[in-house]
């Protein structure tokens, strides 16, 4: 046989006949973008480093990305988790040589192109230089300085012994390229799932939105990095700029017009606000989706397994492993007051008037005239959702905590209730949950969103407010917003000075934002863990379920050095053991 | 059984007055012309010069109930490593490592059956081997060269060459199949909910026990007289059975003066221990050779073979994929289940309260989400030689192996059942949209081989032979699966019965091809000074051009020195023949390397936005130099006859460094998220050690009788690594996986105990390690490495067997053995930290754990701290000495079978692993360490026959 040793691959295509035609760059960019999603689209289970969101462990499987080993063996708890992200860390690497390959690639072709293939070109790369902005901004906010790559890697050694970048200067480069993503970018993709002009400016806004919080509340643990109230009033004044924009500029509106939507009668969910929707596929595509990361559904092998995280087996078999803690429920308010409700009482189910005492954590009433947005995020007792199974609607299924798979009877018929063992607080999540048939637990559809106008607008609100305290365009902002909970807008004493203001801001990024991965983010770039767990060396703080159990208790007796380790991550040591260069953070030496 | 061993055997005759004595000379073809099979072509035995080991398959050897020709190979071979890594049933071929692990890539030897690489050795009827040669050196396998470095096991099936007469034969084999041992579930609920109790009771108050008293009490008191709402269930009684294993085998062969055929045909059912796992194998053989001119010969072979095998998880009762999270473990199959109800026909599920929904029925699984496989293969070859001229022989061999496989499953849907309250409960074991899968692997392989031999003898004394050969191989393999769900009805098992909404499909193929140059010349002088050498030449398409061909050269010498006549003097007396010898050549291995590894290629990695969108990504980094990974091996060999060879021994040393091993090379962290590391030739290892094959026959009166040991020991160590090796089980100087432990002191007895060592979160119950460094603080650092243990293999096996012949009746046994390997009794069995909820504990978990009370334990406590480590105390030593085998046989008088016109008749009794003796305290020593395999090893006794007509 005369071609014998010369054996073509049947299934992978050979690199020499790539890189010729505009289709090989648009190949290319959706590669990368399939790749970066894997990075950001179970950001769900960072919500656990905040105070209200329980991440019990994860579904993901080790060395697949796809199926989430960017997250993998993370720490998801309030406490002790900053040295557990390797896999994140490498895996944003990951991220950041699929961009640098693109761009590179594609950037060999622009001077050949033709002028009407010119733009798509550079559009490309537009999209490359946002995904590896975005990739590097996440690494700066938990890593502080890290290695700066900026183009293709074709052998180890050139980085094997690289040290890391200092942030203002990794800064710089996102800049850089959020800023051409900007240019280059269409105003409205036509497809979606691609990004456009809004998104680039979104992420410039919130990247320098963290700048200025790291100069105006200091970040001691980064070594070699002084906090600097010029420049944070200078990065606010930016981001407000930035957001100003994304806000004005594209015609951009909430989801179904803020509109609260239609709520059912407690113990009912035939109809749900549209902040549920907003979370389901029907929000795909929508202008409020300034940045999302889509899936494919059914047999795409694309799917994402938010309904596997969130629900429990009663729900085509999911494990449950994200869920609300009790605190949350007191955090929404009443629609009647437009501020907080009492304080719900958690009590013993054997209780005689457990399920009838006025502000029982077990009576069904205490949860009535509540913001929009707690029906449709979580569900106490006796809140039902669609039970699903082998593709197919069960029937309604009751959540009664504790009361797992058993009979009931509610009005005369009977049901199944809510199974799960992942559930510790008496709630589980609504948000993210389908309530529809025909897809398993890891073949959902959803586009996991990155950057919301919701967010734009809290995060505008909030930029202004560090600089000139509180504005009337915000305060209308943060109104929209409550009009989605069916809330009236904020009482004068709320927008009466700045920290109130901030205060109003922060209820809202905790509701709205629930459970899509910001709030440790936003503890961090405060400087508010002490502010919500308690000094150094304090008694820490219980996390309670609904029967009245102690559950969890968290910064108990904690150490300086403990909260040190919270407030930045550890680079790996894995790697620092192989390259002397790479410096360690302190807190972590 | 064992036949490596020459043999000049004395033919005695008892003279008793009879008046015609015949005399067969049979014994003298067999002492001085025994040919052993080599590479391309066969060899005297006393003029081999390289290590090779010759197994002859005899009568005793195809009576053994074993299930496949890997198994049987154990104890048989010194330097051969057998061993056995489960008892499934389809999946219990053995592991075969030649002299000690040679690589950290793939280490198995290259199997050739009749001439083809490549065949599965355990798809071979046991029936239809002549013989098995294992070359164990670079001598013997270079002419294998690119794929030997890890030695060749060549199998030569049988001829009817040279018989005068027509045989046929019959062989039955009838086994009975028992575990070595399990592992023994506790089939009593109520007591497995009071270890979850005293588990609890660790750090939580009664008051927040899972579990309730109450719970437990009822289950214990409505146990006794409601079976299915309180089941006890003892799920090793449920899921295991007696196996069984049948051999049925029917053979012809004869020969005329211009041909000669074999024809076989053979069948083996083999019934698991578990249920239903079934293996069954149909084989047909038809080997013919015919002369068509005086110096012309042709020939053909044909080996067909089916097989169907069931089974329901991938290791028998477990499925360790990570990506499959049905919890499929043994572990999790707690007593409080009912298995099936046949009244209701309900599959049962949990029932007691704050019990995890999630526990698992094994039965449902056994029964209701089967696969099965069926798999023909069919190989074939033929050859042509010629001789033109004397001593010159030329022949094309044209060989063509071709598989089918396909696995289908359609599982019958289930769902849990609660039996108190008569619902269904969450857990859906085979949803209602249940499908059909298909599964198909295909595939061919072709082999070419033209070939030169040429003989000649110069001036009476020197003999000179010389081969030259030219062969191509070609692979080509392609698969592809389909699925559909929701199957229409549940008697209907094929993708059209399902409906189309949902499906799946998936399919590749790959191609590989080898070109080979080889050559070998043999020198003889004076039938006393033997010289040999060998190369091959290969280039595989899984490198790049220029790195493509590898050349692997052996010489080889050897002295017969018992030959010369100033020695011959002083030994005559006892020594009857002496040979040493010496061997050193190189030898290859791509097998690490995948098929288009070292090519450049984007892959697939898909986008969805209003569709799905094509996208590529480049995971590569190609190291455009990687090569062949090398071992040089060198040989000493010394074969010695004693007293008219009776006593016959073979010792060898050997040194083998294997250089260049490919590995994926350590990377970045910066990169490994986006890129495969390449592969580089990063490390070297070498293995060294010694051999030895001690026989005696003999024969006293009517009494024939005979022993062999043969035993190896091998050291390997780790020479080089050129990258980064972080702390752990790998490193230089030391064995590969060798033991890298934390020491204890036992379990602490008291809080005395606790302070007087180093802080480690311990109570009393807890396992206390030591400090070794002494830094106050016990972590990795404390770890102590051994330099002469192994945690994966054996340094030294051994064996030791024997046959004994009087009149009718043969007997034979066959112990086997191992030393040189430790490993820690960790299982999931075992675990004294066992979940909350829904844990199937043993009995060992209600005498074991210790306890104020039993404060002996063999066990830490339960709960406790750290007592999962891989401790001193946990460790055991693997070493066993196992009877393999041991037959009793007994063969009818021929003058009584002659008048029914049988030629021979013999009944006999055997058992395989009827015992063992060691102190590992886990399922089997010779399994090698995964914590959640249950699947014992099998002991078997068997009873059969041979006929011969």
């Amino acid at each position: 046989m005369k071609n014998l040793l010369d054996q073509e691959p049947t299934t992978e295509l050979g690199a020499a006949s790539y890189w010729k035609t505009e289709d090989d760059a648009t190949f290319a960019i959706m590669g990368a973008y399939a790749n970066v999603r894997s990075l950001f689209d179970r950001d769900y289970y960072l919500d656990g480093h905040g105070e209200y969101f329980r991440t019990r462990g994860t579904s993901t499987v080790a060395d697949d990305l796809l199926h989430g080993d960017a997250y993998r063996d993370g720490n998801y708890n309030p406490s002790g988790y900053g040295g557990s992200f390797d896999r994140m860390f490498k895996n944003l690497y990951g991220g950041v040589n699929r961009a640098n390959y693109v761009i590179d690639n594609v950037t060999k072709m622009l001077p050949n192109a033709t002028a009407a293939s010119l733009p798509n070109l550079e559009r490309i790369i537009g999209e490359a230089r946002l995904l590896r902005g975005m990739v590097y901004f996440r690494l700066i906010s938990m890593w502080g300085h890290v290695p700066y790559i900026g183009s293709t890697v074709y052998s180890n050694a050139e980085v094997a012994t690289i040290a890391r970048t200092p942030i203002a200067q990794v800064k710089d480069s996102i800049m850089a390229d959020l800023t051409y993503a900007f240019e280059k970018l269409p105003v409205k993709a036509p497809e979606i799932g691609r990004a456009s002009k809004a998104a680039a400016l979104a992420f410039r806004g919130k990247l320098q939105l963290y700048w200025a919080c790291w100069n105006d509340f200091g970040w001691p643990e980064l070594e070699g990095f002084t906090a600097d109230k010029g420049a944070a009033a200078a990065a606010y004044n930016a981001a407000a700029a930035d957001f100003r924009k994304v806000i004005n500029d594209y015609g951009l509106t909430l989801f179904r017009g803020g509109a609260p939507g239609e709520i059912d009668s407690l113990g009912k969910a035939d109809k749900l606000p549209n902040y549920y929707y907003l979370f389901t596929p029907v929000a795909n595509g929508d202008p409020e989706m300034i940045m999302a990361f889509n899936h494919g559904g059914t047999g795409t092998n694309q799917g994402e397994e938010l309904m596997r995280d969130v629900a429990g087996r009663s729900h085509e078999n999911s494990q449950c492993w994200v869920s609300p803690r009790y605190e949350i429920a007191d955090r929404y308010q009443s629609t009647i007051t437009g501020d907080f409700a009492p304080k719900l009482i958690p009590m013993n189910p054997a209780a005689p008037n457990a399920r009838t005492a006025s502000n029982s954590a077990l009576n069904p009433r205490s949860y009535a005239d509540r913001d929009y947005r707690m029906k449709a995020s979580i569900m106490w007792d006796y809140e039902v959702s669609v039970g699903l199974a082998s593709l197919k609607v069960t029937n309604w299924v009751p959540f009664i905590y504790k009361t797992w798979n058993q009979p009931v009877t509610i009005d005369g018929e009977k049901y199944t209730t809510y199974n799960t063992d992942g559930c510790n607080s008496g709630y589980v999540l609504r948000k993210f949950l389908r309530n529809y048939a025909g897809q398993g637990r890891s073949d959902g559809d959803y586009n996991f969103p990155v950057m919301r106008l919701a967010d734009v607008y809290l995060m505008y609100a909030e930029a202004t407010n560090a600089v000139n305290g509180p504005q009337a365009d915000a305060i209308d902002l943060l109104n929209k917003i409550r009009h989605r909970g069916n809330l009236p807008p904020l009482s004068g004493e709320k927008t009466a000075s700045k920290e109130a203001f901030f205060s109003a801001i922060e209820q809202e990024r905790i509701i709205e934002l629930f459970g899509e991965g910001h709030r440790g983010f936003d503890l961090r770039r405060w400087r508010a863990l002490e502010r919500v767990w308690g000094p150094p060396g304090g008694p820490g703080v219980w996390r309670m379920d609904t029967h009245n159990a102690q559950v969890t208790r968290y910064y108990q007796n904690t150490t300086p050095r403990e909260y040190q380790q919270n407030y930045i991550f550890r680079i790996p040591q894995s790697e620092r053991d192989r390259n002397p260069n790479l410096t360690q953070n302190t807190p972590w030496l | 059984m064992c036949s490596a061993q020459w043999d000049l055997r004395k033919t005695e005759i008892p003279f008793n007055g009879q008046r015609i004595i015949n005399v067969q000379l049979k014994p003298d073809q067999k002492a001085l012309g025994e040919v052993v099979v080599v590479g391309y072509g066969t060899q005297k035995k006393v003029n081999l010069v390289g290590a090779v080991s010759a197994v002859k398959v005899d009568q005793q050897l195809a009576s053994r109930s074993v299930p496949n020709a890997s198994s049987a190979l154990s104890g048989l071979v010194p330097g051969l490593s057998v061993t056995q890594a489960s008892g499934m049933a389809g999946r219990n071929s053995a592991d075969l490592v030649i002299r000690g692990l040679g690589t950290v890539n793939n280490a198995s030897p290259l199997v050739v059956v009749d001439g083809m690489p490549d065949v599965d050795i355990n798809r071979i009827n046991m029936n239809d081997v002549e013989s098995i040669s294992v070359l164990k050196d670079a001598a013997s396998a270079a002419v294998y060269g690119s794929r030997a470095a890890n030695g060749v096991i060549l199998i030569t099936t049988r001829s009817g060459k040279g018989q005068r007469k027509t045989q046929i034969n019959f062989n039955s084999n009838f086994a009975l199949v028992k575990p070595t041992k399990a592992y023994k579930f506790l089939a009593d609920y109520p007591r497995a909910l009071t270890l979850e109790q005293r588990l609890a009771a660790v750090n939580t108050l009664p008051s927040l026990f899972l579990f309730k008293n109450g719970t437990i009490d009822q289950w214990m008191a409505m146990g006794m007289i409601d079976p299915l709402r309180y089941p006890n269930t003892d799920w090793w009684d449920i899921i295991m059975r007696d196996g069984q294993m049948q051999q049925y085998n029917l053979s012809a062969s004869g020969g005329t003066e211009n041909t000669n055929f074999f024809i076989s045909v053979g069948v083996q059912d083999e019934k698991g221990l578990q249920i239903n796992n079934d293996f069954k194998r149909y084989s047909a053989r038809f080997n013919y050779d015919a002369k068509l001119r005086k110096n012309m010969n042709v020939g053909v072979k044909f080996y067909g073979n089916w097989t169907k095998f069931v089974y329901a998880l991938e290791d028998g009762f477990t499925d360790d994929n990570p990506g499959n999270t049905a919890g499929f473990d043994m572990r999790y199959a707690i007593a409080g289940i009912t298995p099936y109800d046949p009244a209701t026909g309900h599959y049962g599920g949990v029932m007691a309260y704050n019990e995890d929904p999630q526990a698992y029925n094994p039965y449902t699984v056994y029964m209701n989400t089967l696969n099965r496989q069926n798999r023909q293969e069919a190989n074939s070859s033929i050859y042509w030689d010629w001789s033109p001229l004397k001593g010159l022989t030329g022949r094309i061999d044209y060989a063509l192996n071709y598989y089918n496989q396909f696995r289908w499953n359609a599982n019958t849907p289930n769902t849990s059942y609660n039996f108190q309250t008569n619902s269904f409960g969450s857990r859906i074991y085979v949803g209602a949209n249940a499908g059909v899968g298909n599964y198909t692997n295909t595939g061919y392989k072709t082999m070419l081989t033209g070939r030169l031999n040429y003989e000649k003898t110069i001036a009476r004394h020197h003999q000179v032979s010389a081969m030259a050969a030219y062969s191509e191989e070609y692979w080509y393999d392609r698969y592809q699966a389909t699925s559909r769900n929701d199957r229409l009805h549940p008697t209907l098992h094929e993708v059209d019965a399902a409906l189309t909404d949902i499906q799946g499909t998936g399919g590749n193929s790959g191609t590989e091809g080898l070109r080979s140059y080889i050559g070998r010349v043999n020198y003889t002088a004076f039938d006393k000074y033997l010289l040999e050498a060998n190369f091959r030449y290969d280039g595989s398409s899984k490198f790049l051009p220029g790195h493509q061909f590898g050349f692997f050269p052996s010489i080889a010498a050897g002295w017969h020195f018992t030959e010369e006549q100033f020695i011959h003097r002083f030994t005559r007396r006892f020594l009857t023949r002496g040979k040493i010898r010496a061997s050193y050549g190189s030898l290859g291995n791509n097998s690490g390397v995948g098929r288009y590894e070292q090519q450049e290629t984007l892959s697939q990695l898909n986008y969805y936005t209003n569709a799905i969108q094509k996208g590529f990504v480049n995971r590569k980094m190609v190291n455009q130099d990687l090569s062949w990974e090398t071992t040089r091996v060198f040989n000493l060999g010394l074969d010695l006859g004693f007293l008219d060879n009776r006593l016959t021994a073979e010792l060898d040393y050997y040194n083998r460094l294997t250089t260049g091993m490919n590995r994926p090379s350590e990377m970045s962290i910066l990169l490994t998220g986006a890129y495969t590391a390449p592969r580089r030739n990063i490390g070297d290892l070498r293995n060294r050690g010694v051999e030895l094959n001690l026989s005696w026959a003999d024969k006293i009166g009517q009494i024939r009788y005979g022993f062999n040991i043969n035993a190896s020991y091998n050291a390997t160590v780790l020479k080089t690594w050129n990258e980064f090796l972080a702390r752990g089980w790998t490193f230089i100087g030391m064995p590969y996986h060798f033991l890298y432990t934390y020491e204890d002191t036992g379990i602490a007895q008291s809080w005395q105990d606790v302070y007087n060592a180093t802080p480690q979160g311990a109570s009393p119950g807890d396992i206390l390690r030591k400090d070794l460094n002494g830094d106050g603080k016990i972590d990795g650092n404390d770890k102590k490495a051994y330099p002469h243990t192994q945690r994966d293999r054996p340094t030294t096996n051994y064996a030791f067997s024997g046959h004994l012949s009087w009149k009718g009746i043969d007997f034979s046994f066959l112990f086997q053995g191992a030393a040189g390997r430790k490993d820690y009794w960790i299982n999931n069995y075992n675990d004294v930290n066992f979940s909350a909820q829904r844990y199937a504990a043993t009995e060992a978990h209600w005498t074991n754990p210790w306890s104020v009370d039993n404060r002996d334990g063999l066990w830490p406590r339960l709960g406790g701290n750290a007592n999962r480590e891989e401790t001193t105390f946990w460790l055991d030593n693997l070493s066993y000495l196992r009877l393999k085998n041991i037959q009793l046989g007994y063969a009818l008088p021929g003058s009584l079978l002659k008048r029914i016109g049988i030629s021979s008749f013999r009944i006999f009794g055997s058992a395989e692993n009827l015992a063992t003796i060691t102190s590992f305290r886990g399922l089997d020593p010779e399994k090698t360490g995964n914590k959640s395999d249950a699947y014992p090893l099998n002991k078997s006794y068997s009873f059969g026959f041979n006929v011969g007509l």
